[in-house]
């Protein structure tokens, strides 16, 4: 199987730049259905799901290759080698955010930009940074996450996980597109939430520009502006939107914030 | 007879159904904000009507909830407009967990623009307790098949490593045996003292290969065949035949082979599955009748069978025959691990052939077949 598919890359657009968006924690590419179509004219457009999520290849998946958050970052190195991609623009929403900051360390020659949108290089509290979260908080997400995931089955997963012959059939289940595997979802939660990548933002050297929502419950506006701090040379736009998911509840606002900076 | 007069329809207060109503309603703004609530969820929280309408729907969430709803509710209303059966914990004014199942849906404008979300709430606090306890379960069983695999895991490791170094002192016994068979001069005893130890070697080493190809289908590796398409596979019987011959001088073993060489097989094999078997019949079959080898073959078939008089094989015995550890009824100084017909069964599926049985008062035949369709022709 191909990186290719591995990932379920979608391209899109045309132009001479090309513009990678990275879903988080939660949902897949679909994050971005509101957003990445306003750059087909004039970028060439990169959508792709991260192993375990969306229709991604799940047999790709093992929890002890996916233990940290730089295998997620591989990963993305490998797809933007596979188009042979240089000096693009990045787009990772939540984890993602810190998971292009990583590939960015990997290979600064894949990116000249980064955005990142709702970014959090940590999420539990540690002294005088405040994440917003503390340790017993996470661990009682890991716990509770499997309340959600009743209805899952491995004899579902192929048709949750897209059947483009007979859409018919993932419109009946309710909830697809955040659909998991329950012990994914569980894992990625865990390399998401435990991750603390502070001493990574002072080597970043693509331009960055941090899009911060005013009320969000996940990554905090001062966590916002710890990033705009330590990341030289950065710029963060605080939106006027609240909640973790800009891009699907204010996309003309992050439409316009990436058109203004890139 | 008096007139009675049917009871008037009963009108709804709709006022009353949304504030009463047996499940908790909530409203939010675009922004997440309540803007309105009913009386129940009001009553159900211990939070006055008036002091949640303004707070985010959040600030009522447990930790994990508020994380799920932003990272998953949250994307699917704005995807779908709606989200069924969400399991979410409400704290109450203590910040006392209520457990509840969400149904939740959008109100959007003409324009498709979001207006407002309506949260329809359930108190299910038996049902989430049942659910997780399943939920555990479920995971406490699938703890322990893991901790089982990688128990029999290693254990089939062990056996295949241990088989692996059963082999050289063996090798150095029956070379010791050779040694002495050969070079040295013995009383009529010692030779047959040392023929008992060449067939209890031989024995002993078969097994061992039994063992072996059984940890190694169960690793995984399979029966892996090394097929020679020339060499002569008549002398390879012969030889598997002579060493249980002179092992059992008192048995009466009859050959009849009619081989068009060459046969393309692995020779090493086919000698290993005929050793099993005679092995068989030799334990199993009634002392006092001949056992018969039978190997032919035509244009299209090799076959091999084997022949012993005694007892039939009961119909019960029959249908687990060529699974491992099979042993039969078990009878004394007929001890053996029970793998020898299943890596013969293997042997012959490894070769696209099957192995046979048939048993009745009179006789046991098993009989191996294998198609010749890869047979090379004599180049001319």
């Amino acid at each position: 199987m191909s990186v290719l598919q591995r990932n379920n890359v979608q391209l899109a657009g045309q132009g001479d730049r090309a513009m990678v968006f990275a879903h988080g924690f939660g949902c897949d590419q679909n994050m971005w259905r509101l957003v990445a179509p306003a750059f087909e004219d004039g970028y060439r457009t990169i959508l792709f799901d991260q192993v375990g999520s969306g229709a991604s290849d799940l047999s790709a998946y093992s929890a002890d290759r996916y233990g940290d958050l730089q295998a997620y970052a591989d990963d993305l190195v490998e797809i933007c080698r596979e188009l042979a991609l240089h000096d693009a623009v990045f787009v990772g929403h939540s984890v993602s955010a810190m998971i292009g900051v990583l590939a960015s360390l990997s290979d600064p020659s894949l990116f000249a930009d980064l955005v990142l949108v709702s970014p959090s290089p940590r999420y539990i509290d540690d002294g005088a940074y405040l994440g917003g979260f503390t340790a017993a908080d996470i661990d009682e997400l890991l716990e509770s996450l499997a309340d959600n995931h009743l209805g899952w089955s491995a004899l579902m997963a192929p048709v949750i996980m897209g059947n483009p012959d007979r859409p018919e059939l993932s419109e009946e289940l309710t909830n697809s597109f955040c659909r998991t595997d329950p012990a994914i979802a569980k894992d990625f939660a865990r390399v998401t939430f435990t991750s603390d990548n502070r001493t990574d933002l002072s080597k970043v050297t693509a331009r960055t520009l941090i899009l911060q929502c005013r009320e969000d419950a996940i990554a905090p506006v001062q966590v916002g502006e710890y990033v705009r701090d330590h990341i030289a040379g950065s710029e963060m736009v605080l939106l006027d939107a609240t909640g973790h998911c800009p891009n699907l509840s204010a996309p003309q606002n992050v439409i316009a914030a990436i058109r203004a900076f890139v | 007879m008096s007139e009675s007069a049917r009871p008037a329809e009963p009108i709804e207060d709709f006022e009353d159904l949304y504030d009463s109503a047996p499940c908790g309603y909530l409203s939010l703004t675009d922004d997440g904000r309540i803007f309105l609530a009913n009386r129940r969820i009001s009553q159900w929280l211990g939070i006055a009507q008036a002091e949640l309408i303004g707070r985010r729907i959040q600030d009522i969430l447990s930790v994990p909830g508020r994380i799920f709803y932003e990272t998953n509710i949250s994307p699917l209303l704005r995807m779908q407009g709606f989200v069924d059966e969400v399991a979410m914990d409400f704290l109450t004014a203590d910040r006392i967990k209520v457990p509840c199942l969400v149904n939740a849906s959008e109100r959007r404008d003409s324009e498709g623009r979001l207006q407002f979300t309506r949260l329809a709430i359930f108190q299910a606090a038996e049902r989430r307790r049942y659910e997780r306890a399943l939920i555990d379960t479920a995971e406490a069983t699938r703890a322990e098949v893991t901790s089982e695999r990688e128990t029999s895991q290693l254990r089939e490791q062990f056996i295949a490593v241990l088989g692996h170094d059963l082999r050289n002192p063996l090798a150095s016994i029956a070379s010791g045996v050779r040694l002495l068979t050969d070079r040295e001069t013995l009383s009529v005893k010692g030779q047959r003292v040392l023929l008992l130890m060449q067939g209890s070697v031989g024995r002993a080493s078969d097994l061992i290969d039994n063992v072996l190809d059984f940890a190694r289908g169960r690793l995984g590796g399979g029966i892996t065949l090394n097929r020679d398409a020339q060499a002569p596979l008549t002398p390879v019987l012969e030889q598997v035949v002579g060493e249980i011959v002179s092992a059992s001088p008192e048995r009466d073993i009859r050959t009849y082979f009619a081989i068009a060489e060459p046969i393309d097989c692995d020779r090493t094999r086919i000698s290993q599955l005929l050793s099993n078997l005679l092995g068989n019949a030799v334990m199993h079959g009634a002392k006092t009748e001949p056992i018969l080898i039978e190997a032919k073959s035509d244009r299209e078939r090799f076959t091999l069978s084997v022949v012993n008089g005694g007892r039939p094989i009961g119909e019960a015995a029959m249908a687990r025959l060529f699974q491992p550890f099979f042993r039969g009824e078990i009878r004394p100084n007929q001890l053996g691990l029970g793998l020898g017909l299943h890596i013969a069964s293997e042997i012959a599926k490894a070769h696209e052939g099957e192995l046979t049985v048939a048993s009745d008062e009179s006789h046991t035949r098993f009989t191996f077949s294998m198609p010749l369709a890869r047979r090379v022709e004599d180049p001319d």
